[in-house]
């Protein structure tokens, strides 16, 4: 008990004195995670579109060798991104574009970092993505896709009116998936400099050496922003299912239809479904003292 | 001479070493409803499929008005869009309500502005009885309610030709006499339509046409009166007597 009341004390201490640093660390890392599935959702949509383009054995040879070049290209990203630790992605491309141009390329200062960080995560989360958004496609009925067809619709057509928002819809999940992840896992871009949530406690413990009563800020830092990412994405999901139910037009009063008759009495003491009506018929049987046919 | 829409010769399809269709020749006029009935598996829907280009005919030729639209180089969403399709599994797009499912290829298919396009598609949502409806989404109504929703997205973008590909087979017994009722409706109207079924009273009493498929090839096409009332194959016999004692 006693060491909590420590930690509680050691907490309030650490935040009274940080709590502006916490705060930016927050911010950046939700900046960066925010922007970086959003723009790695891009990159994943592109790269299953591309990857699903279908081609016919009877196309000009240079479609189909250029649509085959296409999906090789997407797969070596694809496996090379998804393959290798982030972290390392953040070293090789922060200090190897700058290595291999003599420094002309270089991500130089705050903005480099900043840009650094959100090129690395991004392409990262598009490998994924890109694998998700294919599954999304290829999990909606080919009927669709013929329905499509059918009506004369380009490919691109049939992949923005129709397959794109049912695939989108069904990848929704994946995609909090990825952003909840690269909410926890922008910290490992401590290593090029990016000042996040983590790094924030790695710069205070530095100089305090409280490690473990920030550690703790930082537990319920993170779970407080995932929770909410969570919440928020739920939210997200039912709006895109839209209502339930659906409103009759009755243009022609004469058509009743299943499921729209509604019974004239009820809310009236007449209603036969209701409490009221069934104790009165209740009531005046029982008073019949017996007789089981009507006074004359 | 009828103006002929479409004109299928010598057209064949194999699927790997399994050939499906063989040597298809059978041309359909202006306002002929032609029905295409046989056993399951004689490659009746797979014939209906290369008519529309949604499979690749592996030889022969599809000419609509005309002009040969199996080859190279030919724009199918283009042809597509004057050929229509009905499907088995209705293929109602399930992102959108009952109207825009009719108003969608008009708008970018057709380029037609929104106004025009509702206007024509609450016309045939009403022709097909499905007006109260145009708020719901495909999974809120019964198999019936949706082949009419699909026969009015079909039917909205205009079409020369209506393909049906088994219409009723994926309903209810009580569902298959609303759909049918309206396809008779349109062929009085002259549709041209071509039916994929296994309806023999409507391909007996609404057709003007008739093929028999079996095992890839047409066995025997003609009249109504011609192939029910007096069938010259002995496969045709025994097709449609089983179907007679059922």
């Amino acid at each position: 008990m006693e060491k909590f009341i420590k930690l509680g004390s050691d907490i309030s201490a650490l935040w009274g004195h940080y709590w502006l640093q916490y705060l930016v660390g927050i911010r950046n890392t939700l900046i960066v995670a925010v922007v970086a599935t959003l723009v790695g959702c891009i990159i994943g949509l592109l790269c299953g579109i591309l990857n699903t383009i279908p081609y016919a054995k009877n196309d000009p040879l240079p479609k189909r060798f250029f649509l085959k070049l296409v999906r090789v290209v997407v797969r070596i990203y694809v496996e090379v991104f998804r393959g290798t630790p982030m972290v390392l992605q953040a070293v090789f491309i922060y200090y190897g574009l700058p290595y291999f141009t003599d420094g002309a390329v270089a991500f130089s200062g705050n903005a480099g970092i900043w840009i650094a960080s959100l090129v690395v995560v991004s392409i990262n989360t598009g490998a994924y993505m890109a694998e998700s958004v294919r599954g999304g496609i290829i999990s909606i009925d080919p009927g669709q896709t013929e329905g499509a067809k059918a009506i004369g619709m380009t490919h691109v057509q049939t992949m923005t009116s129709v397959i794109l928002p049912q695939a989108i819809r069904n990848i929704i999940p994946q995609i909090g998936n990825n952003f909840i992840i690269n909410i926890k896992d922008t910290s490992v871009m401590f290593v090029i400099g990016f000042v996040e949530f983590f790094a924030t406690h790695r710069n205070i413990v530095g100089l305090n050496l409280m490690y473990f009563p920030s550690a703790t800020i930082e537990m319920v830092g993170y779970l407080t922003m995932t929770l909410i990412a969570s919440f928020l994405l739920r939210l997200v999901e039912k709006l895109m299912d839209g209502s339930d139910s659906y409103e009759l037009v009755q243009e022609d009063q004469l058509t009743m239809t299943a499921g729209t008759y509604s019974h004239p009495d009820r809310g009236t003491p007449f209603d036969e479904r209701s409490k009221e009506y069934r104790n009165r018929v209740r009531e005046s049987l029982k008073n019949r003292n017996g007789s089981t046919r009507g006074e004359r | 001479m009828d103006e002929m829409i479409l004109e299928i010769r010598h057209l064949s399809k194999t699927f790997g070493k399994n050939e499906v269709l063989r040597d298809i020749d059978f041309s359909v006029a202006k306002g002929d409803v032609t029905s295409i009935i046989g056993a399951s598996g004689s490659g009746k829907s797979t014939l209906l499929r290369c008519i529309n280009l949604l499979e690749t005919p592996t030889s022969g030729e599809i000419l609509y008005r005309g002009e040969n639209v199996a080859g190279r180089g030919v724009n199918a969403a283009r042809y597509r869009s004057h050929v229509g399709m009905v499907f088995q599994s209705f293929n109602l797009f399930n992102n959108m309500t009952v109207l825009e499912n009719c108003m969608v290829g008009q708008v970018k298919v057709l380029g037609k502005n929104r106004v025009d396009a509702r206007k024509s598609a609450m016309n045939y949502l009403e022709k097909v009885g499905m007006a109260p409806y145009i708020n719901a989404k495909p999974r809120q109504i019964s198999g019936g309610q949706k082949q009419r929703v699909a026969i009015a997205r079909a039917l909205a973008m205009d079409p020369e030709v209506l393909l049906f590909d088994e219409p009723t087979s994926a309903l209810d017994p009580e569902m298959v006499g609303e759909v049918l009722n309206v396809m008779q409706a349109l062929a009085n109207e002259g549709m041209t339509m071509l039916v994929v079924t296994h309806e023999m009273a409507f391909a007996r009493d609404v057709s003007s046409q008739v093929v028999y498929m079996n095992g890839g090839i047409i066995c025997e096409q003609g009249t109504p009166e011609e192939v029910f009332g007096n069938p010259q194959k002995q496969e045709t016999r025994d097709f449609l007597a089983r179907f007679r004692k059922n």
